[in-house]
This record gives structure tokens, C-alpha cells and sequence, in this order.
């Protein structure tokens, strides 16, 4: 177990070293992040603000900026062919896998960071609030397991930016649907945050189980 | 030369699954005469109660479908063969079709009823979409992944993961419901006997036809598997 977690966090460690050094992702995701608050304005065309929209837009934004963060986890790994030699040490390949989900997710929670003032600013919802960041980070773990299992998987195949989202949303759709909800509560509307943030540590710790135990299987070749 | 493919094409035994198509199109016809003539009208729906003949049978058929496709998944996973790797194949074509019939009836049935095709707030609804949508995904690997090994490993993790996704989605909606203004639900009253008759017909006729589908897909890929075997050598 200890050498699990040491060979995840050195995973883990080297993605974001690599991304702190190319400054790539992080300014790719914040731009997004803003661009689409401001889509989702005119395309609605709210009178009052947009508080009640922002659950949504931020959903939207969310699940997409997941998308490009996981997809980018295991695209950036086969387009410099070191995806091989990271498979060929003898670490594992669950521990190996859960660095990488690591790393991407902490790159979606930061932009998070981004996305949840820029909501507060254009969208008048708290710029800061405790319960929407926890839901957010809850639902972003096991979004992670799931995102980068897929995106291990379309980065071997031909056509792989096309079969991450259609493979990753359908199977996020739990996280949205209670994550969803926890965010409502935390933006002032509906209640029981607390069952909706137990619920999202559930799915969590089935997804992130699941993930590894099956990306055994998609890492081997 | 004719009689080498017609050897292989039509084995000389009698053909189990031609037996079974026939006999299947004589029962979808004794299930159809059944829900029209026999099975009484809905007090309440009247006519459009039928489409429940064809609906949840499809519904349960797809079931059945996708629980080949996990089982298919982790045969292959365990031990690579290519019988069970063919079988989840076309069951999950054979499934995607039943819940595209489960979710067009649904939304047909739900028109007239429910005054509206669709309700998002319905667990059975959201999940059965968000199924189709998985194993649309599904048949989108086999496409695109690698044929072979890739591709059936690939596609036996997104079945099972997905069959996993499937009661989880059914669970969130239902939990979200709860706090949320609750939806009418008929009063549930004794069946009639004639109406039980006419559904365990239909339900055997939908899953016999589901089996032949899969018998017949599978004989099509037997052969397209030979055929990459022999432009391979």
C-alpha cells in the first residue's frame, strides 16, 4: 500500500512539474472558464442578474473544462510516446493510473478556483461559500476516476477526442445530478446539503474503486 | 464450390435458430392478437394502456441484453474469449435497439397520459436514457478502438462500469425526487387475469425475439471474424 501511494504521488507530482514548467493547462482552463460565463449570459438572456441560471452554467462549465482537463491527462502522455515507458517500470498500474487522476484533478479544482469567483462576479452567487466548495470538490474526485479512465482509454484509439465526452457525461450524470442539487442548496434554494455531500462521498469512493481496479485492464498492452 | 459455402452457411442439422425465428414471429403475432382482441381495455387509459404490451417487455428484454454484455465483459477480461467478446458484441447492439423501442414507446405512452412525452424528475426515465446513451457509447469503442484485443477489452471496462452507472443514476434521480414536489402515481389495483395472460405472452415473445437477434448477429459476426482471419494471413 505505501509503495502505491508513493509511486501516485511521484505520478502525480511529476504532471503537475510538468504543467507548473509549460504553463499550458492552467491559463487554457481559465480562459475557457470565462468565455463560457459570458456565452451562457447572452445565450439565456436573464433579467435578474442570473442567479438562477448559475447552478447550471456552472454545471456546464464544469463538466466540460472536465472534459478538456482529463482528456489533456493522457493526450499529453501519448503525443510525447512516454506513455510506454511509465507502463514498462515495474509500478503499478492502478497506482500509476490514480497519480494521473490525481494530478487532473487538482488541476480542475484549480480551475474551480477560477470559475467559482468569475460565477460571483458575472452571476451575483457568494464569490466564496464553504458548502458549494465542497460539493464541487467532492464531485470533481470521482469525476477525476471516471474522466481519466476514459481518457486513458481514448488516447489509445484513433478519433480520441471524440469518445472521451461521449463515454465520460453519461456516466458523470450521478455526480450532476446530486452534486446538482448541493450546489442549489449552497446558492439558496431546496435543502439537505448534508445528504447531498454524503451521497457525493459515496459515488466517490465507488467510482475512484472502480476506476483503478479497471484501468488495469485499459493500461495494458 | 456453392456446396462448401451452403456447408457453411446452413449447417445440414436442422437449424435451432431458424426454428426458434419462426416460431417467434407466430408468437409476436398470438402476443399482438392477444393485446388488441382478448386483453381488456384500460378504465382509466383505454387504448393506450396497450403500448404496455410491447414497452416493458422491451424494457426487460434490454435488460437481459446488458447483463450479457457484463457478463460477456468479464469473461473476455478474465480469459480473452473471443466467443464471449462476439457475444457482448450483439447484445448490446440487440440492446440499444430494445431500449430505443422501450424509450420511444415510453414517450408515446407518456403523451396522452401524462400530457407530456417526457418527465425528468421520473427515476426509471433518466436512467433508462442515460442507459442508452452508455451503450451507445459502448458501440462507439468497438468502432473506434482497435479490433481484437484493444477493442474488446476496452469495451468490456465501459460495459461493466457503465452497467455499475446504470442503478446509481436510477438511485440519484430517486433521492433528488424526494425533495422535490412528489410525482401522481396510479393507485395500484388487482390486475386482471387476461391482462397478466397477454403480458407473460408478450414477454416471452420480445425475449425470444431478443435471443434470435442475438443468434442470428452472432452467426454475421462468426463469419466477419473468419473473413479478417483470412484477409490477415
Amino acid at each position: 500500500m505505501s509503495s502505491f501511494l508513493r509511486v501516485a504521488t511521484a505520478v502525480a507530482r511529476k504532471d503537475l512539474r510538468t504543467e507548473l514548467r509549460s504553463r499550458e493547462m492552467l491559463p487554457a482552463l481559465g480562459q475557457f472558464v470565462v468565455l463560457a460565463l459570458l456565452i451562457a449570459f447572452f445565450g439565456f438572456d436573464v433579467e435578474t442578474g442570473g442567479l438562477e441560471i448559475a447552478p447550471g452554467v456552472l454545471w456546464l462549465t464544469v463538466t466540460f473544462a472536465g472534459l478538456v482537463a482529463f482528456g489533456r491527462a493522457f493526450a499529453a502522455e501519448r503525443d510525447q510516446a512516454s506513455l510506454e515507458p511509465l507502463l514498462l517500470t515495474p509500478a503499478s498500474r492502478s497506482a500509476i493510473f490514480a497519480g494521473k487522476a490525481l494530478a487532473a484533478a487538482l488541476l480542475l479544482v484549480a480551475c474551480e478556483a477560477v470559475l467559482v469567483p468569475a460565477l460571483g462576479v458575472f452571476f451575483n452567487t457568494p464569490v466564496f461559500s464553504l458548502e458549494l466548495t465542497a460539493a464541487l470538490v467532492l464531485a470533481t474526485i470521482g469525476m477525476a476516476g471516471l474522466g481519466c479512465l476514459f481518457a486513458a482509454l481514448a488516447a489509445q484509439t484513433r478519433a480520441r477526442d471524440l469518445l472521451l465526452p461521449v463515454l465520460a457525461l453519461p456516466l458523470w450524470i450521478p455526480f450532476v445530478v446530486v452534486g446538482g442539487r448541493a450546489v442549489q442548496v449552497a446558492l439558496g434554494g431546496g435543502r439537505d446539503l448534508n445528504g447531498a455531500l454524503a451521497l457525493l462521498l459515496d459515488f466517490d469512493i465507488l467510482f475512484v474503486v472502480v476506476a483503478s481496479l479497471a484501468a488495469k485492464f485499459v493500461l495494458d498492452d | 464450390m456453392a456446396a462448401t459455402h451452403a456447408g457453411t452457411l446452413a449447417p445440414s442439422r436442422p437449424d435451432l435458430l431458424r426454428i426458434a425465428a419462426v416460431a417467434d414471429a407466430a408468437l409476436l403475432l398470438v402476443a399482438a392478437g392477444l393485446a388488441v382482441f382478448y386483453a381488456p381495455a384500460d378504465s382509466v387509459q383505454g387504448i393506450v394502456q396497450k403500448i404496455f404490451y410491447l414497452h416493458v417487455p422491451a424494457a426487460i428484454a434490454a435488460y437481459a441484453a446488458f447483463a450479457v454484455v457484463l457478463v460477456g465483459g468479464f469473461v473476455f477480461l478474465w480469459n480473452e474469449s473471443p466467443t464471449a467478446d462476439r457475444l457482448a458484441r450483439v447484445a448490446a447492439e440487440v440492446g440499444l435497439l430494445l431500449t430505443t423501442v422501450t424509450l420511444v414507446m415510453g414517450a408515446l405512452w407518456a403523451r396522452p397520459i401524462w400530457g407530456t412525452y417526457w418527465v425528468w424528475w421520473d427515476p426509471r426515465l433518466v436512467s433508462t436514457l442515460v442507459l442508452w446513451l452508455i451503450y451507445a457509447g459502448y458501440l462507439l469503442v468497438r468502432r473506434i478502438a482497435t479490433p481484437g484485443r484493444q477493442a474488446g477489452r476496452f469495451a468490456a471496462v465501459v460495459g461493466i462500469v457503465g452497467f455499475i452507472d446504470v442503478p446509481i443514476v436510477h438511485f440519484s434521480v430517486s433521492w433528488w425526487r424526494t425533495i422535490h414536489p412528489p410525482v401522481e402515481t396510479a393507485a395500484p389495483e388487482a390486475l386482471p387475469p387476461e391482462l397478466l395472460l397477454t403480458f407473460a405472452v408478450s414477454l416471452d415473445a420480445v425475449l425470444l425475439l431478443a435471443a434470435v437477434l442475438v443468434g442470428y448477429r452472432y452467426r454475421v459476426e462468426v463469419l466477419r471474424d473468419r473473413l479478417q482471419e483470412v484477409l490477415d494471413r
